[in-house]
């Protein structure tokens, strides 16, 4: 009886069709370590849960979108975790579509006929890139509200159209509840939408052409015809292929358990990424990028200030520009690994800029920030009364912003302490008073009176006999 | 018959063109429609009354936006004042100009600091240091009935 109605469903269902074209179908074996496509998938699969979780309760309103988001994370049952989740799975989602691209290009993944394949699959990762952006802003916060603004700055100089690039990013005629709408739009709508339509197409292709075997990095291959017959051979033969499911299906797998256990540690021990105070424009607020641009602000850093304005607008789309041209422009007959050692490099260049870049960025002290607390004394010391005058003098004009005192290296501008003695009450006189050309130290000409400069000398002079902290 | 055949590709080729370009081009251009709607051409605000700004001196202070009125939130936007003299005034925006960050002013110092990267702009808004090679953006301003006013459109969209 069971028997009979399992039958009829598995028929009106075209469960069968299914099962026999995509599960059962025979493949060439895949490697234990070829589950990243799986791992995106499984990755945006979680991002799609949590999204529509979150969706239930946040509230796309400028008015009242923060205070959604502290809801959900403070008193939602169980908010945190999915706030945590989607905000850690978005960060492993980066780190593997990188994985995932960067893996490809070393193999030669994009060699025919899987061309289409690979031309379908880099718009989903700007897709990524772009839906990790957007969702960002979503929280709109001081972070989100300052990250919407270097947009628009970047958009801005775009030639000819870039105001009304701006205008259309903005919603108006400034950042309103417009923009919050359509972020939301494009995050939650747009671009899903798009990206299930080029997943299901990229997958399609995955299935009607396959992905790499062992036997096509076997040997050199100049027709699809010769490529065409050792998938074919190498799928039907017993030793060399499988039927995807369950054989190849547990080996793809296998990595996206991994990373998704991962990725479930990491939301239970750290839990959702930290929330700043509401997005305004009225206070004083010290914005940074999250760590996944770390990169790029190193990158544009250390790029000379004539192009860097223009790099910002260019690099993506030269990135863009390079992706798709990449199966047009490799016309080598190698593929695998051990065949493309060139490609190898190329990639681990690439990997080993990237975090070089993201180091960088993560020790530059960039910032001079005013502070009107007095420098600190070494333990035990007091000063003589001129000096100690001095001392207050120093924080109150503002010197502490860009000089640290005994801090050795954590400033902007030179720690006196460093100089060891280098400097004579005269040479620091004179150097307040007219600071040489090019460099950033205003002048305190006309003001500070006699008895104030005499007293911030001594105390500079001083300064230098303090021990460094180590 | 190859006729009919070809007839009928060419029907649905019309109709699913009509069809796409009679919903397509509207919804792209509604979608544009902020770029194609544009900004007015001035959006003056009240700063505050002229002579509560000292000679000489930075001050802060708070204007309203100009972002759409069916909201509440993001309605204050502070800039700086200068006042130079009596009549001449300089309303600093806040933006710095590298990449919009809030710059904020030391009086101590009499500079502008921006917090994301180190830039340091002077009294007048000259860049002294770090990433911004231009100087401050200011608004156009006048005087009304003893107050200060600035225009919001006087800077491009973006700053």
């Amino acid at each position: 009886m069971f028997k009979k109605a399992a039958a009829w469903a598995i028929d009106r269902f075209g469960i069968d069709t299914f099962y026999q074209s995509l599960l059962n179908r025979r493949v060439p074996k895949a490697p234990w370590y070829s589950g990243d496509g799986s791992t995106l998938m499984a990755l945006l699969g979680i991002q799609v849960i949590t999204g529509c979780v979150l969706a239930l309760t946040y509230s796309p309103s400028t008015d009242s979108a923060y205070q959604s988001v502290v809801y959900i994370t403070d008193q939602m049952f169980l908010g945190w975790f999915i706030r945590g989740l989607h905000y850690w799975s978005a960060g492993a989602m980066m780190i593997m579509v990188v994985f995932h691209l960067l893996r490809q290009i070393v193999l030669g993944g994009y060699k025919s006929p899987r061309e289409g394949t690979w031309l379908i699959g880099v718009p989903l990762f700007f897709g990524v890139l772009f839906l990790a952006y957007t969702g960002y802003l979503l929280r709109w916060d001081e972070r989100s509200i300052y990250g919407i603004r270097v947009m628009l700055q970047i958009l801005g100089r775009v030639p000819l159209v870039g105001d009304s690039l701006v205008l259309f990013a903005q919603g108006g005629p400034s950042i309103g509840p417009a923009t919050l709408s359509r972020l939301y739009a494009f995050h939650v709508l747009v671009i899903p939408l798009l990206m299930f339509a080029l997943v299901g197409f990229h997958l399609y292709l995955i299935v009607l052409k396959g992905t790499m075997t062992k036997g096509e990095r076997s040997t050199p291959i100049d027709s699809v015809s010769q490529q065409r017959e050792i998938y074919k051979s190498e799928a039907d033969s017993e030793e060399k292929g499988e039927t995807f499911f369950p054989f190849t299906m547990i080996k793809t797998g296998s990595m996206a358990a991994i990373v998704i256990c991962l990725t479930l540690s990491a939301t239970v021990l750290l839990g959702p990424s930290k929330l700043y105070s509401e997005a305004n424009f009225t206070e004083p607020s010290m914005p940074a990028e999250e760590w996944w641009y770390w990169w790029l602000s190193g990158l544009i850093a250390l790029l000379p200030p004539s192009i860097a304005p223009s790099a910002v607008v260019l690099l993506p789309i030269a990135v863009l520009v390079f992706l798709l041209a990449l199966p047009f422009l490799d016309r080598s007959q190698h593929r695998g690994a051990r065949n493309r050692p060139l490609w190898i490099l190329f990639v681990v260049a690439i990997v080993a800029a990237i975090l070089l870049l993201t180091d960088y960025r993560r020790r530059s002290n960039f910032t001079a920030w005013p502070d009107a607390k007095l420098p600190e004394l070494p333990a035990g010391m007091t000063l003589p009364p001129e000096a100690e005058q001095g001392r207050i003098t120093f924080a109150r004009y503002g010197c502490n912003s860009c000089h640290a005192v005994g801090k050795a290296d954590a400033s902007f501008a030179v720690d006196f302490a460093l100089l060891r003695g280098q400097l004579s009450r005269e040479k620091i006189r004179e150097y307040i008073l007219n600071p040489p050309a090019g460099i950033a130290m205003p002048s305190y000409e006309g003001r500070m009176t006699e008895e104030q400069l005499n007293a911030v000398v001594a105390f500079c002079h001083v300064v230098q006999t303090f021990p460094l902290e180590d | 018959m190859d006729n009919r055949r070809n007839w009928a590709i060419r029907v649905l080729a019309l109709s699913g063109a009509v069809v796409s370009f009679a919903i397509g081009i509207p919804a792209l251009l509604a979608a544009f429609s902020a770029s194609i709607q544009g900004r007015k051409k001035h959006a003056w605000r009240t700063v505050g009354v002229a002579d509560d700004f000292k000679h000489g001196q930075i001050t802060p202070a708070e204007v309203s936006t100009d972002r759409a009125d069916w909201s509440k939130t993001l309605d204050r936007l502070t800039v700086f004042v200068w006042r130079q003299t009596d009549s001449r005034f300089v309303v600093f925006s806040r933006s710095c100009t590298d990449l919009s960050c809030p710059i904020t002013f030391d009086p101590g110092s009499e500079c502008f600091f921006c917090p994301c990267h180190g830039g340091i702009f002077a009294k007048n808004g000259t860049p002294l240091a770090g990433p911004p090679k231009r100087p401050l953006y200011r608004y156009a301003t006048k005087l009304r009935d003893g107050k200060l006013e600035i225009d919001l459109h006087s800077l491009p969209p973006a700053y």
